[in-house]
């Protein structure tokens, strides 16, 4: 047997954006175990759920993380629709699925980018990221912040899009949809781009069951589950197919993740096709008792938010599971048996998200 | 898909090479913001009541407002242009307004003083504090509820109606939440 060694992983490493820290026991080149550590960028913003009102806190919830800021904010405000039992209207259910398929567009180009990037790849790179800014764009016409939105608010959205931003949206979308190919392409079939992708990293779907893996990762070893189907927003009026690949490898993870973004834009066609006309949100009144359990299928998967309110404007507590949360098992069991130079490729095809999980 | 190619992204990378930047040129050429932009918070202070309900709805505590002093102040750098004081504002004083606050060396905030002769007109018009009819109160205490200074204590067993007049801001909100039009701003 080799001799063992430990080599320390982070919390600072050019291929991570957010500090994680992993401690990898290598034999020769070979890492046989992972050591996880979480904790750097913890902010205490379940806490804070104690000291603002509950409309408030839709503002803090979506500032979690950046990223998966659109989802954070709906899925904090549908457990509290659900506690405090308000029907919001269509229009709105509807507006809220389009921004959130959005947010899902613009983080699927964002990972690409960084993928790129961890490969060396760095025309691809800054090609993904110059496509991301035409969704970034559509969210500063329609929402009124390129990453932060606000548009969520308890009982429906504050804002609505009249025809012609939905239509601009619609022309952002087919847009990116001509302009992807090139890039779409060049992860699937290029040589350089497979020969660090194919066969590293491999998921089977047994361990992702038993690990628990969500979104994109659990998809890729050919579970067929997606919480969209769960119908919440106008999902259960729409088509949601959920994506899979056999491969559980990298390359899958990356393929399931390219195919969504096609699913994204059939589906925001789908959403402003549909839309109703009418009100955007409906007046909130007394305040939340009682406690409810969401999940929402945001971009890196199955995000879980949990309130208890108290029948005061403070809630007595607000929890959240987020989809890093459930992949770290699985990313440190697929660490097993891979080379130390496929670590930071592994451990950014499980996409994390380091401030959501820490919260 | 089993297809291996090479150089699928050469003709980009050539593109790239003769074609314009795609980032724009900033500060040498203009940004344009879409209408839509939340970039900083203004106010038209001539027509604040200091009533602080914008201080309230502040999640992250950026806005300072003074009712003895009359002076309403934020600190640019702790606003997180969420335009929840603009959303809560009865006056609609305040605004949110296209373009980012501009860099500084220190962190300093930016106070706005109401101006003394305009403040009395202010007053009259807005009428003043509340004023109840008696006759028509049915004292549901749907004003005491929506009071942002909680003035207001209506005992509905008692069936009494009272205001604390120290405490009043003058926003008129107790005017328009009364559902028998029993209360009415006077000077």
């Amino acid at each position: 047997m080799a001799k063992r060694s430990i080599v320390p992983f982070g919390p600072q490493h050019p291929v991570l954006p957010e500090p994680v820290h992993l401690d990898l026991v290598l034999e020769d080149e070979t890492v046989v175990g992972a050591i996880p550590s979480i904790g750097y960028i913890h902010r205490g913003l379940e806490k804070l759920v104690e000291k603002r009102d509950f409309k408030q806190y839709v503002y803090i919830a979506e500032r979690i993380c950046g990223i998966c800021s659109c989802g954070h904010g709906l899925g904090y405000c549908l457990a509290v629709e659900k506690v405090m039992d308000i029907e919001v209207p269509d229009r709105a259910r509807y507006l809220r699925t389009i921004w959130l398929e959005m947010s899902r567009i613009h983080s699927h180009l964002l990972w690409l980018g960084l993928l790129a990037d961890a490969m060396g790849f760095e025309s691809l790179f800054m090609e993904s990221w110059r496509l991301r800014e035409k969704i970034l764009d559509m969210f500063d016409e329609t929402a009124g912040g390129r990453i932060i939105h606000s548009v969520n608010c308890v009982g429906g959205v504050q804002k609505d899009m009249d025809s012609s931003m939905l239509q601009d949206v619609l022309r952002a979308v087919s847009d990116l949809e001509g302009e992807m190919k090139p890039v779409v392409d060049t992860f699937l079939q290029d040589y350089t781009v497979q020969s660090r992708l194919k066969g590293t990293g491999i998921l089977t779907k047994e361990d992702a069951v038993a690990m628990g893996a969500v979104g994109p990762m659990m998809r890729a070893s050919g579970i067929e589950y997606d919480a969209r189907l769960l119908g919440y927003g106008a999902y259960n009026e729409l088509t949601v197919e959920p994506i899979t690949s056999t491969e559980g490898d990298c390359y899958g993870r990356c393929e399931v993740r390219l195919k969504e973004l096609f699913q994204s834009f059939d589906l925001i066609r789908e959403a402003v096709g549909k839309i109703p006309q009418g009100p955007v949100s409906v007046p909130v009144k007394g305040n939340p008792s009682g406690e409810y359990f969401v999940r929402i299928e945001q971009p890196r998967g199955e995000a879980i938010y949990y309130i208890k309110g108290n029948g005061t404007k403070y809630l007595d507590r607000f929890r959240l599971r987020t989809p890093t949360t459930s992949n770290i098992p699985p990313m440190v069991e697929m660490l097993k048996g891979c080379q130390l130079a496929d670590v930071p490729l592994l451990i950014l095809t499980i996409d994390p998200c380091v401030s959501c999980t820490e919260r | 898909m089993d297809k291996t190619k090479m150089f699928i992204f050469a003709g980009r990378v050539l593109k790239n090479l003769f074609q314009k930047p795609a980032t724009t040129q900033y500060p040498f050429q203009p940004v344009d913001y879409p209408d839509r932009m939340r970039g900083h918070i203004e106010i038209r202070i001539e027509d604040c009541i200091t009533c602080g309900l914008c201080m309230r709805a502040c999640p992250s505590q950026a806005i300072q407002v003074d009712r003895k002093a009359g002076t309403w102040t934020i600190d640019r750098f702790d606003c997180v242009q969420c335009s929840s004081c603009v959303n809560v504002c009865p006056k609609k004083c305040l605004m949110m307004k296209k373009g980012y606050t501009a860099p500084e060396i220190e962190k300093k905030s930016e106070t706005f003083t109401r101006p003394q002769e305009e403040k009395k007109e202010a007053e009259g018009a807005s009428g003043g504090k509340p004023v109840l009819d008696a006759e028509k109160c049915v004292h549901c205490t749907l004003c005491a509820k929506k009071c942002p200074q909680e003035a207001i204590m209506v005992d509905r067993k008692e069936k009494t109606w009272e205001l604390d007049k120290e405490k009043c801001v003058e926003c008129g909100i107790c005017v328009s939440a009364c559902p028998k039009k029993a209360l009415e701003m006077k000077g």
